[in-house]
């Protein structure tokens, strides 16, 4: 087995690791791929083309926003909790219910657009795609270093637009989610045509490992809906800039059922293109995480994946169904009396393949001998948040309980919890997992350990008690002084909540000393696949060399998650024929 | 310099480049044909199967994008506040020269098959200049509306007018570019040959010219 390592080594021009830090000096054939910019000058480097570096920097943009994200967050519930507390950070903005508005609109924009969408998918995708399906770089290289940097100046525009005046900054946030979408379009048609297109001699579609699956299913949803909403910004900056009326006139609600709009009159029609997109958005920041949890669960347990294919479809099924759901964030606005039992349907459908899920990666990790690392501790944590996220979904989605439990507070704990934290969770998870392969070392799991088990307490002690402040608030039923009463408790809690807040994003820090210390020491890792996997990407040396499988694209014999039958708890590595397989027990 | 390994285990690795496709089982009991399959061969043009599926998924992509607009208008027209866009004769002729420009891209491409490459030049000009006079005559029936005092933000119909017209126009604007660029540019050394960018090209071509019939029959049925 080793020397087949050091055969396949030998082909990606990294015999040795000192070689791999001298690799800048090797040339490198990318099988026909190449992508152009091969220098070794600054410009190059930043704009590389190269896939491995671009899903770097799109890891390193989303660590930049999730800790500014975080820290957005903090300033948020000390706000809340203690109003009168001069915060330093907005001392030189005037005090307006609208400046509240903005740094959540900034914490979100941040987190969803370049946390969420950007890690699981852009990043881990675009850094591991290629190498799980043996291929030399994406398909198309210069399109990928165009989504990387629309996707920057995205970022640099939300963040301008918070220091905007109100007007003003809505503008620009359109304009760079419009820019966003764009990026994301073409990173979508680049992931769709790698998939596709690129795979290697033997990687058959049932062969793919679940990752794969998980980020074509997203390119697809992200091709359709990142196309709305680019629309929808268009439309709308055509109203804001140009004077137009896509939206803007009341007139067209006239036809609506009055008793069905609550109040004034609302642009029902951005609420639809939007949603059309946020909904499906959800989904586009779960999917690659559902694919993570699921390659790491079967990794850790020495076990193939419990139905494999049921999940796959049940991931497909995610994919369609989460298309299709736009429609339940609109309950409390008013539709048609029937679309909401259509739409409370489809949306409680989402429980078929979300069981099918939790079941497999149960049943899975189900009387296996587990590796309880840092990574996996992570994935189970997912697990945790992912059911009790899911479970006040349930609320959500019933359009007659909707009602009762849509208060802020609530539906902040629900989506916080299933999407915000169990996605975080899952990048973590495959941070800890996929750090050999990105950087060449492993991180320190002592400090990962202790890491988790405060995020973990510290996200429950958050949200769970939000839930709980979000039904009160609705409960109109109580007598007064009972009222009066949990309202002083709900006091209690909410400094509770801040108290858990200020816990968790300090906990952070043990992560961020975590990652920067393993970079900086640098301890080699013992082997190229500490883990025992079996895809592709641990077939060859620890960091990736430049070239991948050095000219030489992998052949694949088996699908991602067999053991290797006469050893068991095993993997079969993708790669290795059959027959050495047998020489290798032997 | 790569560690001194003995090349028979070279060998147990089997390469093929990437661009294959993955359809096919690889030969189980051997390592055959790794060694022909794993010769490097510099400037190959690579398989072409990335580009028809790049522009299929774009094709869609861009469809969505109208679609959502569409689906914007159909809901914005009941409103009592439209005012219903008299569409300018001109985009009829404007259409046809659109329709005559899909006529003679697929002629630029015959001559290709008969390996005419001065002849498929010479129709693929015309493409061209039909596609710039298409882009010109749209900018004229923009003129016109404004002469009789219909602007963008003149009524939800106008907006709808504008923005159709506006991003297709854009859309089409791409096509133009990459008309020229499959025109001037060198086959000896890119990974593309002539055929298959000419053809990429068609699809997103008639594709452009489909939609605009769609939006013209929206915008026309529709008022």
């Amino acid at each position: 087995m080793q020397f087949l390592r050091q055969a396949v080594r030998y082909e990606a021009g990294s015999g040795n690791r000192g070689e791999q830090t001298a690799s800048k000096m090797v040339t490198y054939d990318e099988g026909g791929n190449a992508s152009p910019s091969t220098g070794s000058g600054v410009i190059s480097r930043v704009f590389s083309t190269r896939h491995k570096t671009i899903g770097l920097q799109y890891l390193w943009l989303s660590l930049a926003s999730v800790l500014v994200g975080m820290a957005l967050s903090t300033l948020l519930r000390v706000h809340t909790s203690w109003p009168d507390t001069a915060i330093p950070f907005l001392n030189g903005f005037e005090s307006t219910p609208e400046r509240y508005t903005a740094v959540r609109l900034l914490h979100g924009s941040l987190m969803v657009f370049f946390v969420l969408t950007a890690a699981p998918q852009l990043g881990f995708g675009n850094f591991l795609l290629p190498l799980q399906i043996g291929a030399g770089e994406m398909a198309f290289p210069t399109l990928n270093c165009l989504s990387l940097w629309l996707t920057v100046a995205s970022l640099a525009g939300m963040t301008a637009s918070f220091f905007q005046p109100l007007s003003r900054g809505i503008d620009l946030w359109l304009i760079s989610a419009a820019i966003f979408s764009l990026g994301a379009l073409f990173s979508a048609l680049n992931f769709c045509v790698t998939i596709i297109a690129l795979r290697t001699t033997g990687m058959t579609l049932p062969r793919m490992p679940v990752t794969v699956w998980a980020w074509f299913v997203n390119a697809i949803l992200s091709m359709l809906i990142f196309s709305v909403l680019l629309a929808g910004c268009t439309a709308i900056l055509s109203d804001r800039l140009l004077g137009s009326s896509f939206f803007s006139t009341a007139a067209f609600l006239a036809h609506e059922p009055q008793n069905l709009v609550r109040q004034g009159n609302l642009p029902l029609l951005w609420q639809r293109l939007f949603w059309y997109f946020a909904q499906a958005e959800v989904y586009v920041a779960m999917l690659p995480c559902f694919g993570i949890i699921t390659h790491l669960v079967a990794t850790f347990s020495r076990k193939p994946v419990w139905k494999e294919r049921l999940v796959v479809l049940a991931i497909c099924g995610l994919g369609v169904i989460g298309f299709c759901v736009w429609g339940y964030h609109m309950f409390a606005t008013g539709m048609n009396p029937y679309a909401p039992l259509v739409f409370s349907v489809l949306a409680s459908s989402l429980g078929i393949p979300a069981t099918v899920l939790l079941a497999s990666w149960l049943v899975t990790l189900w009387d296996a001998r587990i590796r309880f690392n840092t990574s996996l501790l992570f994935a189970i944590g997912f697990i945790s948040l992912f059911i009790a996220g899911g479970l006040s979904g349930i609320f959500l989605a019933r359009h007659d309980l909707a009602r009762a439990a849509l208060s802020e507070d609530f539906v902040i704990g629900h989506f916080h919890l299933v999407m915000g934290v169990a996605a975080t969770f899952a990048i973590l998870a495959g941070l800890f997992f996929w750090f050999p392969k990105l950087f060449g070392c492993r991180m320190n799991e002592t400090l990962g350990k202790t890491h988790f088990w405060l995020t973990f307490s510290g996200v429950y002690c958050i949200f769970m008690p939000m839930h709980w402040m979000g039904l009160l608030t609705q409960s109109s039923l109580l007598p007064g002084a009972q009222r009066t009463a949990l309202a002083s408790a709900g006091a209690s809690v909410r400094t509770l909540v801040t108290v858990a807040t200020i816990w968790t994003v300090g906990a952070q820090l043990l992560f961020v000393a975590n990652f920067f210390s393993s970079l900086l020491r640098r301890k080699d890792v013992e082997t190229d696949n500490p883990w025992g996997a079996s895809t592709l990407e641990w077939s060859i040396a620890s960091p990736a060399p430049p070239g991948n499988f050095g000219g030489q694209a992998p052949v694949v014999y088996r699908g991602a998650y067999e053991l290797a039958g006469t050893l068991a708890e095993e993997f079969a590595p993708q790669h290795l024929a059959p027959e050495l397989l047998v020489q290798k027990a032997q | 310099m790569p560690s001194t390994t003995t090349t028979h285990e070279i060998e147990l690795v089997i390469g093929k480049e990437g661009g294959g496709g993955g359809g096919q089982l690889p030969p189980v009991g051997g390592n055959g044909g790794g060694g022909e399959d794993g010769k490097k061969r510099p400037n190959r043009p690579i398989s072409p199967g990335r580009y028809y599926t790049g522009i299929a998924i774009g094709i869609v992509s861009v469809l969505m994008f109208f679609m959502a607009l569409a689906s914007a208008f159909l809901v914005r027209k009941g409103g009592s506040d439209w005012v219903p866009v008299h569409i300018p004769g001109l985009l009829w002729g404007n259409t046809l020269i659109l329709l005559a420009s899909s006529g003679t891209l697929e002629l630029a491409r015959k001559r290709l098959t008969h390996s005419d490459v001065l002849g498929f030049k010479r129709f693929w000009l015309i493409t061209t200049i039909l596609g710039v006079a298409f882009l010109i005559g749209q900018v004229v029936a923009w003129r016109i509306l404004v002469r009789q005092g219909i602007y963008l933000a003149s009524n939800p119909a106008s907006s709808f007018f504008y923005i159709f017209t506006g991003a297709h126009g854009l859309h089409l604007l791409g096509g133009v570019g990459a008309l020229i660029y499959v025109a001037q540019r060198n086959y000896d050394k890119a990974k593309i040959t002539r055929t298959v960018a000419a053809e990429v090209t068609s699809y997103y071509w008639h594709f452009m010219d489909a939609l605009w019939l769609f939006l013209l029959a929206l915008m026309y049925m529709g008022k």
